[in-house]
C-alpha cells in the first residue's frame, strides 16, 4: 500500500489539511467565544453559519448590493441576532444545568432550519465573492483562494482575539466573568452586557463563517451540516481556549486528510469523518479538558 | 392521579414499599388497563393504533435515556446508536439463528448494556459537556461500524429484513396484534423503571446527579454507578432498536441517527427530567406534535394559505414549533409536562379553595 | 401554578384531538395516492422542487376532468427523512384508502417494503431504493420505475467506454461515493464490470455529511491519476466534489454524475455554470422545459391568472415529480380501464402498473415498459452535460449490458 508513498502528494494533503483546518477554526472559535465568556455550548452554531450565509446571499443576489456592503450588512445582522438570542433565550437560562442550555441551542437550531427556507425560500444560492476563481499553482500544490482567505480571516480573528481578551479592558472583565460570575458582579462588572456582548461576538465570526463557507460550499440548508464537523475541533482544543480551536482545527484538518489519503484504502470506507473523533477521545482521555482547555478543580 | 390522601395510615413495611400506596392508585391503573388492553383496541381505527404504537416504543427509550441523563445526570447523545446496537444484534440472531423474540429481545438489549458500558467508561475522567461529545463520538463510531463490517450490516445495503414475531405459532403481523406485544414491553419497562428507582442502585443514580463528589465520600462507587446507568440505559435504548426492528421488519442503522438522539432528547425534556410520568408525556408529546400540528393545518391552514404554500409552511412548521416548544419548556417550566401536570393535579385537588 | 397555561396547553391539545377525529371521509369518485415527501429533513433541496412537480401535473390531469371521470388526490406528508413518521405517514395514507404510494427515500422504501406486500398496496421508489427491487417476482409491490443505482452504473461505465475510445482496458477509473448504502449499493456491479471490461478500479469514499473531500479529490487527480470519475454523491457533497475537482485540474468532461448529484442546484453551489462546464449526469426523466406537458402547466397556471411556480427553474427535480405522477396515473388509468371503470384497488393498480408500455409524454418519460417481472421498466437513462449555462443533452435514452444486471437481479 505505501510504496506509492509520494512527498509530493502528502505536501498537497497536509496543505489541504492546514488550509481546511483553519476553514474548521473559523467556526470553532464561535464556539470558543460563547463558551469562554458563558460556559454555554451552542448546539446551533452551524445554524449560526447557515442564517449569515443565507443573509448574505440574500444581499448579493436579491439585492444585488456590491460585495463589501453584502458583508456589512450580514455583520450588522448576526450582530444583532446574537444580542436578541442572548435577551429572549439564553439569559432566562444562566444558572441552568448544561443540559437545558444545549437543548435549548438545540432547539434554535430547529426553529432557524425551519424559519430559514421559509423566509428565504429553500433552493441553493451562490455566493460570488470578488476573487479570482481558478486556484493558486504553486509547485505540486492546488490552493483555492476561497480557502486562503477562509484560513486567513481564521488567523486574523486569532490575533484579534488574543488580542482581545489579554490587552483590552472588555476582555479582561469577560475573563472575570468566565471565571466566576457572582466574583466579577462584586466587582461592579454588568455580567449580563458581557454575556450579550460575547453571543455578539459569536455572530460576527458566524458571519464571516458564513460568507466564506457559503461561497465555498453553497447556501441553503444544507450549509448548517458543518456545525457537527467542528465538535472535535473544539473539545480537542479545549472549549475555552481561542489558540486551542486554531490548534484543534489544524490537527483536525490534518488528521482528515492523513486519514483520507492513507487509511481509506487500507480500510476500504470512509474513516474521514469518524477518525477525528477517534483522536478526540484518546485525548480526552489524556487531557479531560482539551489540550489547552483550563483544567476545572471541583469543590463540594 | 385524581386523589386525595387523607393522612398515614401505613402499618407496615410492606404497605409502605407498595408501588401504589393508595386504592385509588390501584384502582387508577387498573382502570388504564382496561382502557388500553380492552376498549382502546377495539373502538379505533388500526391508523390510531399505528400512532400508539409508535408512542410505545418511544416511552421505552425515553424511560431509558431519563434513566442516564434525568436521574444520573450524566447527557448522552448517542442513544440512538445504543437502539442500533440492539436491533442488528436481533436481527442477526433472529435471521442467521433463527431465533424467536423472547431470545433476540434480551440479547439485543444485554449487546447494547455492553456497548453502552464500554461508552460509559470515559465518563469516570470527563464530564459534562466533553462528555456529551464523546457520547457523539461514539454515535458515529457505532454508525461507522455498522456501515463497513458486513458481517454485521448483513451486505452493502446494510438492511436486514427480519421475520414478523411469533408466539405459539401466532405470528404478530397486522398492528393491533403489534399493538399489544409492544404494550406488553410498555407495562414491563414502566414497572421495572419505577422500582429501579427505589432500589439502591436508583437512590445512587440521584445522589450522583445531585453532586457526584459528595455521593463519593458517602461511600457510592461513582465508577461503578456511572456505568451501571451506561449499561441500564443502553439496554432499554436496545430493547427499544428492537422493537423498532419487529415493528418495521427491518433493520436499518439510517433508522437511528443523531437526529433520532435529539429526538429521544427533547422528549424527557420536554417531558421532564428525572421522571417516569414525564418520560411518558415526553413520549407522547413529541410523537404526536407533528401529526397533530398537520391535522390541524390540513383542517384550517387552507383558509389562510394557498395549497401548494401550505405544503411548504406545514413541515417547517412542525420544526419552528418543535424547537420553540423546547425553548419554551425550558425557560418557562424546567421541569417540563410532569411538573405541568402535578401542577394541575394539585390544583385540582384543594379545589375549590385556594390552598 | 400557571393555570392559563395549563389550560392553554390542554385546549390545544384537545382542538388537535377533535381535528384528528374529523379527518374528512373518502368521496365516491375519488382516488387517492398517498404521497410521501422530505421538505425539512437530509434530502430537503430536492423535495422542495420535486413535490411540487407531482402535485402540479396531477391538478393538471384533474383540471381536465381526472382519470376516466376519477379525481386524484394526492396526500402529501412530510417525514423529514426520519422513518417513524413515514410508517406513521403510510398507516395514515392507508386509512385515508390509498390504493399507491409514493415513497421518498431509501430507508424508508425499505422499512415499507413488508408492510406494503402485506397490504397489497403497490409503491414506488424511482431513483432510490433497492436496486434488487426491480426484479417483480422477488418485490411484487415495490416499483422502482425509473433506472436504479445498479441501472446507473451499468450506463456510467458504458459512457465511459464510449468517452474512452471504445475500450477501457487498462484504463482507470474512480469511483467517488458517498459513504452510506445507497452509495455502495453498485459497488458489486462495478466490481463485475471491472472484471468483464479489464479497467482498473479504485473507490473513493466520502463519509457523510460530505462537505470537504480535498483529500479524495487530489488522490484521484494526482496518486491514481484516474482516466474518468464515476461519481455517486448526495446532498451538498455533489457541488463540492465538482468545485474540488476543477481546483485540482481534473478535466470535469471526464466525470459522470448519479442521478442525485445532477441538479441545477448543485451546479449553483458548486459556483455557477462556467464552473462546471463540461460536467456529465445521469437523469432518468427529460431536463429542461421543453416538454409539453410542462407547457399545459404553465397554461393552467396562466388560466388562474398566476405565474408559473418558481419550482419550475428546478428543470431536473421538477420533471421527475411531473414523470412520477405521470406514470402514477397511467398505472391508474390502467386499473381503472381493466376493472370497466370501477373504483380499483391496490393490487388493480400494481397490475396496472405491469401494463404500462409506449408511454412518454412527449419525450419526458424514457421508453419504458413495466412488465411482472421487470418493475424498473428497463433502466433508461439519458446523460446531460453542463454546457454553455444549460444541460445539454449528450445521449439518447439508452441502458447497458443487461446480461450483468441480469445476473444480480436473479441472484
Amino acid at each position: 500500500m505505501f510504496d506509492w508513498f509520494e512527498w509530493e502528494f502528502t505536501l498537497s494533503l497536509l496543505t489541504n489539511g492546514v488550509l481546511i483546518g483553519l476553514m474548521y477554526a473559523l467556526i470553532a472559535l464561535g464556539f470558543v467565544l460563547v463558551y469562554k465568556a458563558t460556559d454555554a455550548i451552542n448546539f446551533a452554531q452551524g445554524e449560526f453559519v447557515m442564517l449569515a450565509a443565507f443573509f448574505g446571499a440574500v444581499m448579493l443576489l436579491s439585492a444585488g448590493a456590491p460585495f463589501w456592503v453584502a458583508v456589512l450588512v450580514t455583520l450588522a445582522g448576526m450582530i444583532a441576532f446574537g444580542f436578541g438570542l442572548e435577551r429572549v433565550v439564553l439569559r432566562p437560562l444562566i444558572g441552568r444545568p448544561i443540559v437545558s442550555v444545549i437543548m435549548a441551542t438545540i432547539g434554535l437550531a430547529a426553529v432557524l432550519r425551519g424559519v430559514a427556507p421559509l423566509v428565504f425560500g429553500a433552493e441553493t444560492r451562490s455566493i460570488v465573492m470578488p476573487v479570482e476563481d481558478a486556484p493558486i499553482i504553486w509547485g505540486p500544490l492546488f490552493i483555492s483562494p476561497i480557502q486562503l482567505i477562509g484560513a486567513g480571516v481564521a488567523v486574523m480573528f486569532l490575533a484579534a482575539f488574543t488580542w482581545f481578551f489579554l490587552k483590552s479592558r472588555m476582555g479582561i472583565a469577560m475573563r472575570a466573568v468566565a471565571d466566576n460570575q457572582q466574583v466579577a458582579m462584586a466587582m461592579g462588572i454588568n455580567v449580563e452586557r458581557y454575556f450579550a456582548l460575547a453571543w455578539a461576538m459569536a455572530g460576527v465570526v458566524s458571519a464571516l463563517g458564513g460568507i466564506v463557507w457559503g461561497s465555498l460550499l453553497g447556501v441553503d440548508v444544507h450549509l448548517a451540516l458543518i456545525g457537527l464537523k467542528v465538535f472535535p475541533v473544539v473539545i480537542l482544543g479545549g472549549l475555552d481556549s481561542i489558540v486551542g480551536a486554531i490548534v484543534g482545527g489544524l490537527i483536525i484538518g490534518i488528521v482528515e486528510n492523513i486519514a483520507a489519503g492513507y487509511l481509506d484504502p487500507v480500510v476500504g470506507g470512509g474513516t474521514k469523518d469518524f477518525a477525528p473523533y477517534v483522536l478526540m477521545i484518546i485525548a480526552l482521555m489524556v487531557r479531560p479538558y482539551g489540550i489547552f482547555g483550563k483544567r476545572q478543580i471541583e469543590r463540594v | 392521579m385524581f386523589h386525595r390522601e387523607a393522612g398515614i395510615y401505613k402499618t407496615s413495611y410492606a404497605a409502605d414499599m407498595a408501588l401504589y400506596p393508595l386504592p385509588v392508585a390501584r384502582w387508577a391503573v387498573a382502570g388504564f388497563a382496561v382502557l388500553f388492553l380492552g376498549v382502546l383496541p377495539l373502538a379505533v381505527h388500526e391508523y390510531y393504533l399505528t400512532i400508539v404504537n409508535l408512542i410505545s416504543i418511544a416511552i421505552v427509550g425515553a424511560l431509558g435515556l431519563n434513566i442516564l441523563v434525568g436521574y444520573t445526570g450524566q447527557i448522552s447523545i448517542g442513544h440512538a446508536a445504543f437502539m442500533s446496537v440492539g436491533a442488528y444484534t436481533a436481527a442477526n440472531l433472529a435471521v442467521r439463528l433463527d431465533l424467536p423474540f423472547w431470545i433476540t429481545l434480551p440479547a439485543g438489549g444485554l449487546m447494547a448494556a455492553a456497548i453502552g458500558t464500554l461508552v460509559g467508561i470515559p465518563s469516570l475522567r470527563i464530564k459534562g459537556l466533553y462528555l456529551a461529545i464523546a457520547t457523539l463520538a461514539a454515535q458515529l463510531i457505532i454508525e461507522w461500524t455498522i456501515n463497513h463490517v458486513e458481517w454485521i450490516s448483513g451486505g452493502v445495503q446494510a438492511s436486514i429484513e427480519v421475520p414478523r414475531p411469533e408466539l405459539f405459532g401466532y405470528v404478530i403481523k397486522s398492528q393491533t396484534q403489534l399493538y399489544f406485544f409492544l404494550m406488553f414491553f410498555v407495562v414491563l419497562a414502566i414497572i421495572a423503571t419505577q422500582n429501579l428507582i427505589r432500589s439502591r442502585i436508583g437512590r445512587a443514580f440521584i445522589a450522583i446527579r445531585d453532586q457526584d463528589i459528595a455521593a463519593e465520600i458517602i461511600g457510592i462507587n461513582i465508577f461503578r454507578y456511572k456505568l451501571y446507568a451506561f449499561a441500564i440505559s443502553s439496554f432499554y435504548a436496545g430493547v427499544t432498536g428492537v422493537l423498532y426492528t419487529y415493528f418495521l421488519g427491518i433493520a436499518n442503522y439510517e433508522q437511528f441517527q443523531i437526529v433520532v438522539s435529539i429526538d429521544y432528547l427533547a422528549m424527557i425534556i420536554i417531558g421532564g427530567l428525572g421522571s417516569i410520568l414525564g418520560s411518558i408525556f415526553g413520549a407522547i408529546f413529541v410523537t404526536l406534535l407533528p401529526i397533530v400540528l398537520r391535522l390541524v393545518m390540513e383542517d384550517f391552514g387552507s383558509l389562510i394559505f394557498s395549497e401548494a404554500d401550505l405544503r411548504n409552511i406545514i413541515p417547517n412548521l412542525r420544526l419552528i414549533v418543535f424547537g420553540a416548544l423546547i425553548i419554551f419548556f425550558l425557560i418557562v417550566e424546567p421541569e417540563g409536562l410532569n411538573r405541568l401536570w402535578r401542577n394541575i393535579r394539585s390544583y385540582f385537588r384543594v379545589w375549590p379553595f385556594s390552598y | 401554578m400557571r393555570p392559563v397555561s395549563a389550560l392553554l396547553a390542554a385546549g390545544t391539545f384537545g382542538a388537535g384531538l377533535l381535528a384528528l377525529a374529523s379527518t374528512a371521509a373518502a368521496q365516491t369518485k375519488e382516488i387517492v395516492i398517498g404521497m410521501q415527501c422530505d421538505r425539512t429533513g437530509a434530502t430537503q433541496t430536492v423535495g422542495v422542487n420535486l413535490c411540487p412537480g407531482y402535485h402540479d401535473y396531477i391538478k393538471l390531469v384533474n383540471s381536465k376532468g381526472g382519470v376516466e371521470g376519477f379525481k386524484i388526490n394526492a396526500i402529501e406528508i412530510d417525514h423529514e427523512y426520519k422513518v417513524p413518521p413515514s410508517v406513521e405517514a403510510y398507516e395514515r395514507q392507508k386509512k385515508d384508502g390509498a390504493v399507491l404510494i409514493s415513497l421518498y427515500g431509501t430507508p424508508h422504501t425499505q422499512a415499507l417494503t413488508q408492510k406494503l406486500t402485506e397490504d397489497k398496496i403497490p409503491g414506488t421508489s424511482p431513483g432510490f431504493g433497492t436496486a434488487a427491487a426491480a426484479n417483480g417476482q422477488k418485490y411484487p409491490y415495490i416499483f422502482p420505475i425509473a433506472a436504479t443505482y445498479w441501472s446507473q452504473m451499468t450506463a456510467a461505465v458504458k459512457f465511459a467506454k464510449d468517452n474512452l475510445g471504445g475500450n477501457l482496458k487498462g484504463k482507470k477509473i474512480a469511483y467517488l461515493f458517498y459513504d452510506n448504502p445507497a452509495g455502495k449499493e453498485p459497488m458489486p456491479l462495478l466490481e463485475d464490470l471491472q472484471k468483464s471490461e479489464g479497467f482498473q478500479l479504485r473507490t473513493f469514499a466520502v463519509p457523510p455529511p460530505g462537505v470537504e473531500m480535498g483529500a479524495q479529490v487530489l488522490d484521484i487527480a494526482q496518486r491514481y491519476r484516474a482516466d474518468f470519475v464515476i461519481s455517486h454523491l448526495f446532498g451538498r457533497s455533489p457541488s463540492v466534489s465538482i468545485k474540488e475537482l476543477k481546483r485540482v485540474g481534473f478535466p470535469l468532461s471526464k466525470v459522470v454524475g448519479f442521478v442525485w448529484a445532477a441538479a441545477e442546484a448543485d451546479i449553483d453551489a458548486a459556483g455557477g455554470w462556467s464552473v462546471a462546464e463540461g460536467y456529465n449526469a445521469i437523469q432518468f426523466a427529460g431536463v429542461g422545459s421543453d416538454y409539453p406537458v410542462l407547457k399545459e402547466i404553465v397554461e393552467m397556471y396562466k388560466k388562474e391568472g398566476k405565474a408559473a411556480p418558481k419550482e419550475m427553474a428546478s428543470t431536473v427535480y421538477y420533471n421527475r415529480g411531473v414523470l412520477q405522477a405521470a406514470i402514477h396515473l397511467e398505472a391508474i388509468r390502467n386499473a381503472v380501464k381493466a376493472k370497466g371503470g370501477a373504483k380499483p384497488t391496490g393490487e388493480d393498480v400494481k397490475k396496472g402498473f405491469e401494463q404500462i408500455k409506449n408511454f412518454t409524454l412527449g419525450g419526458l418519460v424514457p421508453p419504458m415498459e413495466i412488465t411482472a417481472k421487470d418493475h424498473e421498466g428497463g433502466g433508461w437513462v439519458q446523460i446531460f452535460q453542463a454546457k454553455g449555462g444549460k444541460w445539454v443533452k449528450r445521449t439518447d435514452w439508452f441502458r447497458a449490458y443487461p446480461e450483468i444486471l441480469q445476473k444480480h437481479l436473479q441472484g
